[in-house]
């Protein structure tokens, strides 16, 4: 039997097949390595893994090619997310290098590139049946990562997001299967007919499926999980959520509204999403005042940034979508960063997630400290950093679209977050209670990510890269 | 490019302080000092030069774009000459830790006042909040004072960058400060002036957005609270200016009388609270809230004369407020308390303070022939030639009740008998002498020839 796909369909996924195929290596490397190099030795095969996809994938920039009878786009707007999953991958799998038992490492990051190669798989899907594959991909690989850890906490915060994102993954397929009855095709670009635009059967499903991608997003009513969630999974676990799984999830959301929807029901239909994405930014940063773990904390910072994110998106410009992919790699910076710091200072069982962890955190490690103090600038948006150049982009778009309530409805939410963030500041440059936080043996490569993520968000402000050719074409 | 230097200079050098041993302190204060120094002689030596590097082209023009203006030259010259002799009257604890911050707030600072894009204003804005941040957490008397400043200002800040954005989309560009520009107008110029309006009406303070600035600047230790107040607060007006009234004009000039009624209720508001106030910071605190409602009247007013009053004025206020501030810290770190009630009878035996003070605070009730009557005169007379009579006569009954409050501060800390409580130390010695000499000498420069101000 041959099979009907030429040379380039497999060259379209080469990026996805690289990294899956680190993961195989990483997992053989394990049984002939001892015990002392097998740490390292997962996370070193799993870096260059990554490294090459990215190679593989940059090479595909500006060459759009439509593999697999449409089911998959590589070329710009694939690229850069490919791209961001990639680095999220890779600041996560560092994280291992400091933190977990040893013997579940290789197995870990085997499972967590698995779930990357999902991500990738999303970040390029034309089609409904890529989209669910890719989402299954990533979330059946990062429902066994959530439970790798032994505490309770860990178990119960794999179950929780078993059940609700199996929840929201129904949603989502009904959606896709109502939208095939309405146009009798699984391509996104057949849904973009003018002839829909009274078809009940395509409102209803487009609605499902948005309600798929929001509980996916985690936005306001649908994100109590995630602090649950992110405070249970272990350390590098929950930073490949708060990258991966939003930058896949806002790639399939920005092909869905730019290429699937009807321009002329663009309006109505996607009004109630950013109507949750207003209120996301409010009741995210609201959420994060009272918390004392920093990755509750930063579940709860998800969730505003990602209204942030569709803030730019609102309006559909092109202008729009770059400013986002701007925000979403900064955002996936400053959260790689502050999870590195966190695993550098981390201890056994509390994983440098307690905010008294960082007590005089300045005074034992200035730099890394600093290095904190930048990323978590970054994420309330204070110069000079990616954050505040990427607020003043997604507050431009916003409001040449026409969206100033949104653009308001941002700076109150600053305003709020600021206060949040500046407590885990406040935490580090105070007087330290009871003994100090002992680093660990692994402890530099996760300092060498957290400086390189708070160096490259400060680079960002003066080098703006919002790349074009990134229009998220269906077809 | 020097224009450039004079920013990054400071900057630098406070970021590579921190290379420095901690214990050694008079190298510390050496460094700093020659530093600013230096950048005095490097402003000057720019001038009225720039220098610009594309920055966003997309969804509007932005660059950085630096260069004096003529209002901004001799700010950003105020600012310079205030942290020289702010830096050389540095004498806390980590003075290491405090000279680097004190540094990154001159650099931060300047960049706010050389700045000619809109962008860039509004990221030296909030920038130029995180030292004095640090400054109130690391030597401040309470940390939640540090917070309210922050929170206040950064929210102040937020509004600005709102304002900047759709600013930047209409008009497309913010390369726009120190330009012959044709004004924005439209439905959106008012509400973008109220962003802006907002941010600098928090930041001078006027009342009601005043509540973060008293516990501030008693709280903040002596030489940074100088730089502060005789400059930090000075951005919100250098905004008006130019911002305000070269951007977008006719909002301002529609909303002149809520600006000048603000401007008004602070001068009265501040001047009444100086005159019971028992700590000598929090009078020359309020007193700032006072003086300063004067220039937001005259920008108001929109005449020439009165503009020109309240440059003159905003100069001569940073003089002077960073003059007392410092004068003020040399009494406390002497006599171990700032409370009028406890202190008295210091000039019998510290004439060369008492001095001083006297100047600092003659200059701040306007007596003729010092820097504070050159503006306030102009000011008052501006106003009232553009037909304005009331905030005239707010600002007569201010000027009386600010020579009660000044005359109580001076003659409770200086004159009446010795309070035999506290232990009489030393005079000013010629080093502490030279940290204030400057300010006072500009004090009178200004007062005798205001016009160079705008000579340039």
């Amino acid at each position: 039997m041959t099979l009907p796909f030429t040379s380039a369909d497999w060259w379209a996924v080469a990026p996805v097949s690289v990294v899956a195929v680190a993961a195989l290596l990483v997992l053989v490397a394990d049984i002939f390595s001892g015990r002392r190099e097998q740490r390292y030795l997962s996370v070193f095969i799993a870096l260059g893994g990554l490294i090459v996809a990215g190679v593989v994938a940059g090479r595909q920039f500006g060459h759009n090619y439509n593999a697999f009878f449409g089911g998959f786009l590589a070329g710009g707007f694939a690229t850069v997310f490919q791209e961001i999953v990639l680095i999220a991958a890779a600041g996560s799998v560092i994280l291992y290098a400091a933190m977990g038992p040893v013997a579940r490492v290789a197995g870990s990051i085997a499972i967590m590139l698995w779930s990357a190669c999902g991500a990738m798989l999303m970040a390029g899907a034309a089609n409904l049946i890529m989209i669910f594959l890719g989402l299954e991909l990533l979330s059946l690989g990062l429902y066994a990562l959530c439970a790798t850890d032994d505490r309770t906490s860990s178990r119960e915060s794999a179950l929780k997001y078993l059940i609700l994102s199996s929840t929201a993954t129904a949603f989502l397929l009904f959606g896709a299967a109502l939208l095939f009855g309405a146009t009798g095709s699984v391509q996104l670009a057949d849904l973009a007919n003018p002839s829909q635009v009274s078809n009940p059967l395509f409102w209803s499903g487009a609605g499902m499926f948005l309600i798929g991608l929001v509980f996916k997003l985690s936005l306001v009513p649908f994100h109590t999980w995630t602090p649950d969630v992110f405070e249970g999974a272990p350390l590098p676990v929950t930073a490949f959520m708060s990258v991966a799984t939003k930058a896949a999830t806002i790639a399939v959301f920005a092909r869905f509204i730019y290429a699937a929807v009807p321009a002329s029901v663009q309006e109505r239909l996607l009004l109630p999403v950013w109507i949750v994405a207003g209120i996301s930014m409010i009741a995210g940063n609201v959420g994060m005042l009272a918390q004392r773990n920093l990755k509750r904390l930063l579940g709860y910072s998800g969730i505003a940034q990602v209204g942030y994110i569709l803030v730019a998106l609102a309006g559909g410009t092109p202008l729009g979508l770059r400013y986002a992919l701007y925000y979403l790699t900064a955002y996936a910076l400053m959260n790689l960063g502050a999870f590195a710091v966190a695993a550098a200072i981390s201890r056994d069982a509390e994983e440098g997630a307690h905010l008294h962890t960082y007590q005089g955190l300045a005074r034992q490690h200035p730099w890394l400290a600093a290095a904190m103090t930048i990323l978590l600038l970054a994420l309330a948006g204070l110069p000079p950093t990616a954050g505040f150049l990427g607020k003043i982009l997604i507050l431009a778009s916003s409001v040449s679209a026409g969206f100033v309530w949104l653009a308001a409805l941002l700076i109150v939410g600053t305003a709020i977050s600021l206060y949040a963030y500046a407590q885990v500041i406040r935490a580090m440059y105070a007087a330290a209670k009871g003994q100090p936080s002992q680093a660990r043996p692994f402890v530099p490569l996760a300092c060498v990510s957290a400086g390189i993520c708070a160096a490259a968000v400060v680079v960002m402000t003066f080098y703006p890269l919002t790349p074009s050719n990134v229009l998220p074409l269906a077809h | 490019m020097l224009v450039l230097v004079t920013i990054l200079l400071p900057l630098a050098a406070g970021a590579m302080l921190f290379a420095l041993p901690r214990e050694d302190r008079s190298v510390t204060r050496t460094v700093g000092v020659a530093v600013a120094v230096v950048v005095v002689v490097t402003l000057v030596l720019a001038g009225t030069s720039e220098w610009s590097f594309r920055w966003l082209s997309r969804p509007f023009q932005a660059a950085f774009h630096f260069g004096a203006t003529p209002t901004s030259f001799w700010i950003a010259l105020l600012l310079t000459m205030v942290s020289a002799c702010a830096i050389a009257a540095s004498r806390v604890a980590r003075l290491r830790d405090f000279v680097a911050l004190m540094l990154l707030l001159e650099g931060t600072m300047l960049g706010l006042f050389l700045a000619r894009d809109l962008l860039l204003f509004a990221l030296f804005w909030d920038l130029m909040l995180v030292p004095v941040f640090f400054g109130l957490a690391g030597w401040g008397e309470h940390p939640a004072t540090a917070w309210r400043y922050f929170i206040y200002n950064f929210a102040g800040g937020l509004t600005l960058l709102l304002a900047t954005a759709a600013f930047g989309v209409i008009y497309g560009s913010t390369d726009v400060i120190g330009r012959a520009v044709t004004p924005l107008v439209g439905a959106w110029a008012p509400w973008i002036y109220a962003g802006f309006a907002f941010a600098f009406l928090v930041k001078t303070p006027v009342w009601p957005l005043h509540t973060w600035m008293p516990p501030t600047y008693s709280g903040l230790p002596p030489p940074m609270v100088a730089v502060v107040s005789a400059v930090q607060s000075k951005a919100g007006l250098y905004g008006f200016l130019a911002i305000g009234l070269a951007l977008l004009p006719h909002a301002v000039h529609d909303y002149a009388t809520p600006l000048m009624a603000l401007g008004a209720v602070s001068l009265l508001y501040g001047a009444v609270i100086a005159l019971v106030q028992n700590d000598s910071k929090r009078i020359v605190a309020y007193s700032s809230l006072s003086h300063l409602g004067l220039v937001a009247i005259a920008i108001g007013s929109g005449n020439a004369l009165a503009l020109r009053g309240a440059l003159v004025y905003i100069i001569a206020h940073g003089l002077f407020s960073a003059a007392l501030f410092l004068l003020l810290g040399y009494v406390e770190e002497r006599e171990d308390t700032r409370l009028l009630a406890r202190l008295g009878g210091i000039g019998w035996k510290n004439p060369k303070l008492a001095g001083a003070l006297c100047i600092a605070a003659l200059a701040a009730l306007g007596l003729p022939g010092l820097a504070g009557f050159a503006g306030e005169l102009l000011v008052l007379i501006g106003v009232y030639q553009a037909g304005y009579v009331w905030p005239v006569i707010v600002a007569l009954v201010a000027i009386v009740l600010a020579s009660a409050y000044l005359l109580r501060l001076y003659q409770d800390l200086m004159n009446g008998p010795e309070e035999a409580d506290v232990p009489v130390r030393s005079d000013l010695n010629w080093y502490e002498a030279l940290t204030v000499a400057p300010l006072l000498a500009a004090l009178v420069i200004v007062g005798v020839y205001p016009a160079a101000l705008w000579h340039r």
